[in-house]
């Protein structure tokens, strides 16, 4: 899928580069330079900066204070609250050969997958043909070019002076339906791009500013919600071209040569300050945090193809390198293939995930750009999910592997930063930001094929610090500015009653520091016939473990109730479900009736048929544990306890203190008591430890004849056959025969 | 000399200083400071009247008993807020709804924050709760998105909640459903059964609905608001009509009114007194806007400098702009607010180079009232912008406040030596100099932005500078920028609380309607539309005459202006349409409406982002009405000759850094410089208050009304901006 580089040196129309050169010889100029020399473009002097530094913070503040004022007019040409309310949108400016200046708030993984994108239409020779001209209007969503999924719909202008490409204006924005055989916009358990829905590859989609009616007329044919994407791409368009008169007014202002030498310093300026800031804040070093996550689509034997309704494991043995050099270096060496499901990876994909985290972490500032992304290596081996050697993967739902990967930068970051001593920094990675509810049918505002996407996700509990709770209610890797948006947005959208929107108690990992909590909503369908309806986030296993001895915040599980004695409630008045709370004591379970319960791990699926009066519960994750539980506060788990966060029964299995609930329902601890279990319970521990040497004794049989569960040995198969590097370590890890195999297919 | 007769007062009550500011009947004002007294407020409002009055040679009661008018403006009420020492509110909500204040919105969690810190994830908190979770209960039943009932309201559980509540001693109750703003039943079910409850029981609380209080939508919003009304703006009125008592025990026979975030003033026993909490930054806009009026300009670009922020608003065809989902204290609210942007940038923001990237910063964090490192007693130990002006000798050190502090100018140029210069390898003056170019720059984008976001060009605007530091940078951060004419009133330090008093007394009500213009929509439902405009606009007009009552002022001296909340069908962010007429007449009155939004909305989006094909909504709308009351009057002062000033008004020179050289300017006394003065830069015009740099290359003059006229500086290259 990835388009043939076209040569474009027999143009029929002058280069539109700069000094007369094409597109093309600039980027591969500004590669080679890279390589040959270390620095952005070959700049080893910061000229500019050094000589007026002044002038050059001038420029920077004109250019990024135009982006940020772009986003904050053009949010509001939206209609979907996915970006008005929560903000899904981003903007960011960029040299002519992709390379990100500067750019806006929210979903910053685009700022490197936009890039991405341009490089794809210099590299195919646009330059030629379509042909790039001023008020040219170019869309994209296409992950193969340059996108994480299909959803994330890409808008670029050129920005031409006097005839020569001096730079992209772009813009992204999260759709509410990308036209899939299922409705919304992430569908599940599609196995190849042929069922992703509309995806558009690069393609010039207007001039003169305007769009063209027959794209505007296939928009309107191919998505449920045409009405949303046209408003969207309106929004995107107004902020582009916000921010291209304001470049153009710089250029004016600052002259063009002024211009030309500014970007390029300021995207070095920022590779060596992204280096300067690992210098100061880590530990050179090689860090390694595996991840997984689970994809059991047996559940949907019957739904799909045999071959993709198998339950599977993500494997994503991540390796961060510090170097004493300044190397900066992420290898997802090990990975395990691709599969038959919606979450594949491109490496587009994967390095907006990777600038999403530095974003938060290493570079938090206002200087950011790609520079910080020139200073990182990568590697995604081919035929892994990371970068599948299929280009007719279906990738609608990458973030589902994305996630969980960068839990390990997350967490090498954190080890490396107290390393240091930068414990205010730390922060135990990032839950899986699920659930993530969507669905579509016939709405209560008279359109039959309605489809939805609620984003209340966006705000998961963040994780345990170093110093302190995470946050509960607060974000998602992806967008810091995290937000669940009102339930009077939601409900203009999906024929859902909101039955309840409650904290959910122990849903981020305990430990000396626990993470923030989720929240949980109960729907009840409504003001419809039939709705189909899909859950996603972790069911089976813990994408990552806490840190430092914190745990993971709780995995998800899907209950809904079908067919249900709602109505009869209602009309005699007696309680319906406000809320779950505990599985164990479940409110869903005692507060309703239905004829059939669904109530199982099996967090994702396939759109599942459910009909008005059905209650369906949706699980916002919390965040993961920092530090050993019995370190933690008395009066932080008493307080937890008296705040309904804690469980009364776990307050003694969990953290060793040992509390009692008076007549009035509030705990109070018995400070003697607790530190004496505390001390047995530390006994226990010595007791029941064993040597690694041991440990690894007793496992090594299970591990040599593979006793484990399909999904697992499917994927240490698949490793096995992709990575000799991960083979030998694996074997020699093990101690295992050097001929050892994994063994064939089940 | 004839005695004074103040005639208007306005009173800032800050959290530290109140001010008053007093003005006679042929505008000449005095300004009265004293310490504020947050246990009452009457105190410290009658230290400061003394204080103004004396420099009129008058007595308390001589000066209160010529007042007409008063207005009030302070900030006890949002400081109510952040110490949190509200009332204790019960608040019952839809069943499920529980934890709205622990789960928030997440946005809540950074909102006001710096680009730097909304990436920064470690930084983003929420907001401790103005009601604990044990006085919030959730009674079951549902009014779905049409208002329609869904679930009927299970009365047993608002009994039974109400019961908790009064056990527990809430001193009020607030109620907010899940869209009630559509249909408000059984809220109002609620408040019925809290009062039954409460009688039974013998007691009287204060009950606050959501639907009667802020009808619009947004739950979050919309139940913040009515929190606020009750938790923070009650308590207020006790304090607020404890001033009222005080000026009437004085003397006064004029009612004093309260600043509303609406840009109109209010009678403090108005029922919506939490729209009164965010009033203090709005008085320059409002005194804009009147200046506006007086002089014949119609866009006015508003710029204010501060200590801690630049505050930027448009005055534009007469009219300010008004959001509507503003947030204050960290809150979203659901309460019509006179637009303003702040930038997070004043005179007395912290200047560091990051050693790291070796770049300059300029704040988000400030010096506020300590002024900078050029004050050793402040403790402070970073640059301030404040240190640059003083290195620069655009302040002079021994006349800051009129004397009032003395400064150390090379305390200052030893800092930025240090701090800035060094680090960044130049001569500390240029190092100065170029903390303040970027410094202007930044505030100059901020405001080209701004002009340009509404699809408007500088040249159609007049930059209007005022707070403590509009004057000192305003030649800068104007310098490029082709504005019709570029005013700052001599009075520019105190123009916030002249604005106060320039306000309106006015009420505002919004509704939300959501009903849909669709292109199908037939003659008959056109007709249905017209009717629930109408319908809704007359309810509200009952609202603002009912409030009006209590101030017994006549329905018939009360003049108003119907507008509707209007968006393209499906989209979120409405803009607000003045309706041409007080009452639509037909279905074709509707495209009179359809036109207004047009205008509007390509104004500001662009042509390109038009997409009437898709039918249009009215959100809702909105009903002002104002009366008359008396304002201040301009100033007025004989033309003196342009020159006559050098022999009235010139204390001296003083040597000022200035595009990498030294320049003498002329030190003017602002007290002694006649109007028709046109003085030429290089020049520092001087008061006890403020200082204005005109630099070289450019001219100030000053007309009758005291208001200067900068010589405009445009930049031949900006034709970009200009087209």
């Amino acid at each position: 899928m990835v388009a043939e580089v076209s040569d474009v040196r027999n143009m029929t129309r002058p280069p539109m580069g700069w000094a007369g050169k094409t597109l093309q010889e600039m980027l591969a100029e500004s590669e080679r330079l890279l390589v040959d020399t270390g620095h952005y473009y070959g700049v080893n002097k910061l000229s500019l900066k050094e000589n007026d530094p002044i002038r050059y913070e001038k420029i920077w503040s004109r250019l990024r204070g135009g982006i940020v004022g772009a986003r904050e007019t053009a949010l509001n040409i939206s209609a979907s609250p996915i970006v008005r309310e929560i903000g899904e949108l981003c903007f960011g400016l960029y040299t002519p050969e992709g390379d990100s200046i500067t750019l806006s708030t929210g979903i910053m993984a685009h700022v490197h997958t936009m890039s991405e994108a341009i490089k794809h239409m210099v590299r195919a020779g646009y330059e030629e043909d379509p042909g790039i001209n001023p008020g040219d209007i170019f869309t994209n969503n296409d992950p193969q070019l340059g996108d994480v999924h299909n959803a994330d719909v890409q808008e670029f202008l050129p920005i031409i002076y006097e005839g020569e490409l001096v730079g992209w204006a772009a813009g992204v924005t999260h759709e509410t339906d990308v036209g899939a055989p299922q409705p919304a916009s992430m569908p599940i358990g599609t196995v190849s791009r042929y069922e992703d829905g509309f995806i558009v590859s690069c393609q010039k989609v207007g001039t003169n500013d305007r769009i063209h009616r027959d794209y505007e007329n296939r928009i309107t044919t191919a998505v449920r919600t045409p009405f949303y994407w046209i408003l969207d791409e309106r929004c995107r368009i107004a902020g582009c071209q916000i921010m291209r008169e304001n470049v153009l007014r710089v250029i004016e202002e600052e002259g063009l040569e002024t211009y030309k030498t500014f970007i390029r310093e300021v995207i070095e300026d920022t590779r060596q300050a992204f280096q300067k800031n690992l210098k100061l804040m880590t530990v050179p070093g090689i860090y390694r945090f595996p991840s997984f996550m689970d994809v059991p689509h047996s559940i949907d034997k019957g739904q799909m193809p045999e071959y993709a309704a198998v339950d599977s494991l993500m494997n994503c043995p991540m390796e961060l390198r510090i170097g004493t050099d300044l190397a900066f270096e992420i290898d997802l060496d090990g990975a395990n293939k691709w599969g038959y499901h919606s979450f594949n990876c491109t490496p587009s994909g994967i390095q907006g995930g990777l600038w999403v985290g530095l974003s938060q972490t290493l570079i938090p500032n206002d200087k950011v750009n790609d520079g910080a992304y020139l200073a990182t290596k990568f590697n995604t081996p081919y035929g892994t999910w990371a970068n599948p050697d299929n280009p007719a993967v279906s990738n609608t739902l990458s973030w589902m592997y994305l996630i969980p990967c960068f839990t390990g930068m997350f967490h090498g970051l954190s080890t490396a930063f107290t390393a240091r001593g930068y414990v205010e920094e730390v922060v135990a990675a990032y839950p899986f930001t699920g659930n993530i509810t969507q669905g579509g049918g016939p709405n209560h505002m008279g359109n039959p094929n309605g489809a939805w996407s609620n984003f209340e996700h966006s705000a998961c509990g963040t994780s345990a610090r170093y110093v302190m709770d995470g946050e509960t209610s607060c974000a998602a890797v992806w967008n810091p500015e995290g937000d669940m948006g009102d339930v009077e947005a939601w409900e203009l959208l999906e024929p859902l009653l909101y039955l309840g929107r409650n904290v959910r108690p122990m849903s981020g990992g305990a430990g000396k520091f626990r993470g923030g909590l989720g929240f949980e909503t109960v729907r009840l369908v409504y003001n419809t016939p039939h709705q189909v309806m899909f859950n996603a986030r972790d069911g089976h296993v813990f994408q990552c473990s806490g840190l430092f001895g914190g745990y993971p915040g709780a995995t998800g599980y899907r209950h809904s109730v079908k067919n249900t004695d709602m109505k009869e409630r209602i009309a005699k008045q007696l309680p319906y479900p406000t809320c779950d709370q505990d599985p164990e004591n479940s409110q869903i379970d005692a507060n309703v009736k239905g004829r059939t319960v669904v109530k199982d791990q099996y967090c994702y699926h396939r759109p599942d048929p459910h009909q008005e009066y059905d209650v369906y519960l949706s699980l916002i994750a919390g965040g993961h544990g920092v530090g050993d539980c019995l370190e933690r506060d008395v009066a932080l788990v008493v307080s937890d306890l008296n705040e309904g966060y804690l469980f009364g029964r776990f307050a003694e299995r969990l953290y060793g203190v040992v509390a009692q609930q008076g007549t009035d329902g509030t705990w109070t601890a018995d400070l003697a008591a607790t530190e004496a279990k505390r001390a047995e319970m530390r006994k226990a521990r010595l007791v029941r430890s064993q040597s690694v040497e041991e440990w690894m004794a007793a496992q090594r049989g299970r591990v040599e004849r593979m006793e484990f569960n399909s999904a697992v040995r499917k994927m240490y198969r698949e490793s096995h056959e992709l990575s000799p590097k991960w083979r030998r370590e694996f074997t020699a890890f093990w101690r295992l025969p050097a001929d050892w195999t994994p063994g064939s297919e089940d | 000399m004839a005695k004074r007769a103040p005639r208007i007062l306005g009173i800032d009550a800050g959290g530290t200083m109140t001010d008053t500011f007093l003005i006679d009947e042929e505008g000449r004002f005095i300004v009265g400071k004293a310490q504020t007294t947050a246990y009452d407020e009457s105190v410290g409002f009658l230290a400061s009247m003394e204080d103004g009055l004396k420099y009129w040679d008058l007595k308390l009661e001589e000066g209160i008993g010529t007042l007409r008018t008063g207005i009030y403006s302070g900030t006890a009420m949002l400081n109510r807020m952040l110490e949190r020492k509200g009332r204790r509110v019960g608040l019952i909500v839809s069943g499920g709804m529980e934890d709205y204040l622990r789960t928030e919105r997440g946005i809540q969690t950074y909102l006001g924050y710096s680009y730097s810190d909304r990436l920064h994830l470690v930084t983003h908190h929420h907001n401790e709760p103005l009601v604990p979770r044990n006085r919030i209960f959730g009674v079951r039943g549902r009014i779905d998105v049409f208002g329609k009932e869904a679930i009927p309201l299970y009365e047993k559980e608002v009994y039974s909640a109400v019961e908790t509540l009064l056990d527990r001693d809430a001193e009020s109750i607030v109620v907010c459903l899940l869209f009630s703003y559509k249909n408000g039943a059984h809220e109002k079910r609620i408040g019925e059964i809290a009062r039954e409850v409460m009688a039974k029981r013998g007691k009287e609380l204060p009950i606050y609905l959501s639907s009667e209080l802020y009808p619009v939508r947004q739950d979050m919003p919309r139940l913040n608001s009515t929190l606020m009304e009750a938790y923070a703006a009650e308590p207020s009125r006790t304090s607020l009509t404890n001033v009222r008592k005080c000026v009437r025990d004085h003397g006064g026979r004029f009612d004093l009114r309260v600043m509303a975030s609406h840009g109109g003033t209010i009678s403090m026993d108005a029922r919506e007194l939490a729209r009164t909490m965010i009033s203090g930054p709005i008085g320059g806009v409002i005194g804009a806007r009147y200046l506006g009026a007086q002089i014949g300009v119609k866009h006015l670009a508003c710029s204010d400098i501060g200590g801690t922020s630049f505050d930027l608003a448009l005055v534009t065809e007469g009219e300010f702009e008004i959001t509507q989902t503003p947030d204050i204290a960290r809150f979203l609210l659901s309460m019509p607010l006179v637009r303003i942007d702040s930038v997070g940038a004043g005179t007395g923001s912290f200047v560091r180079v990051n050693p790291t990237s070796n770049r300059i910063e300029v704040g988000p964090d400030s010096a506020g009232a300590r002024i900078g490192m050029c004050w050793e007693k402040s403790g402070v130990n970073t640059v301030s912008i404040t240190d640059c002006n003083v290195v620069l000798g655009y302040i002079n050190p021994d006349f800051f406040l009129g004397g009032e502090i003395t400064l150390d100018r090379q305390r200052a140029i030893d800092a930025v030596e240090v701090q800035i210069a060094k680090p960044l390898g130049l001569d500390v003056y240029k190092a100065a100099q170029g903390v303040i170019e970027l410094f202007e720059d930044s505030l100059k984008s901020s405001l080209l932005g701004k002009i340009l976001g509404q699809g408007y060009t500088p040249a159609s605007y007049n930059l209007l500078s005022y707070g403590g530091g509009g004057p000192l940078h305003v030649a800068g951060y104007s310098d490029g920028l082709a504005f019709d004419d570029v005013l700052v009133p001599a009075w520019a330090p105190g123009f916030s609380a002249f604005g106060c008093a320039c306000g309106d007394y006015e009420y505002r009500f919004d509704k939300t309607l959501d009903l849909a213009l669709l292109p199908k929509t037939p003659a008959e439902d056109r007709q249905a539309l017209v009717a629930a405009i109408n319908g809704a606009w007359a309810q509200l007009r009952a609202e603002v005459e009912r409030e009006f009552a209590k101030s017994d002022v006549p329905v018939d001296r009360v003049g108003y202006r119907p507008a509707v909340r209007m968006l393209y069908y499906g989209q979120l962010n409405a803009l607000e349409v003045a309706s041409p007429k007080q009452q639509l007449e037909s279905a074709e009155d509707l495209n009179l409406l359809i036109k207004g939004f047009e205008e509007l909305y390509s104004r500001i989006y662009g042509l390109g982002a038009k997409t009437p094909q898709f039918g249009y909504t009215i959100a809702g709308v909105v009903m002002s009405g104002s009366t008359e009351v008396e304002k201040p009057i301009l100033p007025r002062e004989p033309l003196a000759g342009p020159d006559d000033w050098k022999d009235l008004a010139v204390k001296g020179s003083r040597p000022v850094y200035y595009r990498s050289a030294w320049h003498e300017a002329t030190l003017v006394d602002l007290e002694k410089l006649p109007a028709g003065s046109d003085i030429p830069g290089p020049a520092v015009v001087e008061s006890p208050s403020s200082t204005m740099f005109v630099p070289p290359g450019r001219r100030v003059r000053l007309d009758e009304h005291r208001i200067f006229h900068m010589s405009v500086r445009a930049a031949a290259q900006l034709k970009l901006a200009a087209a």
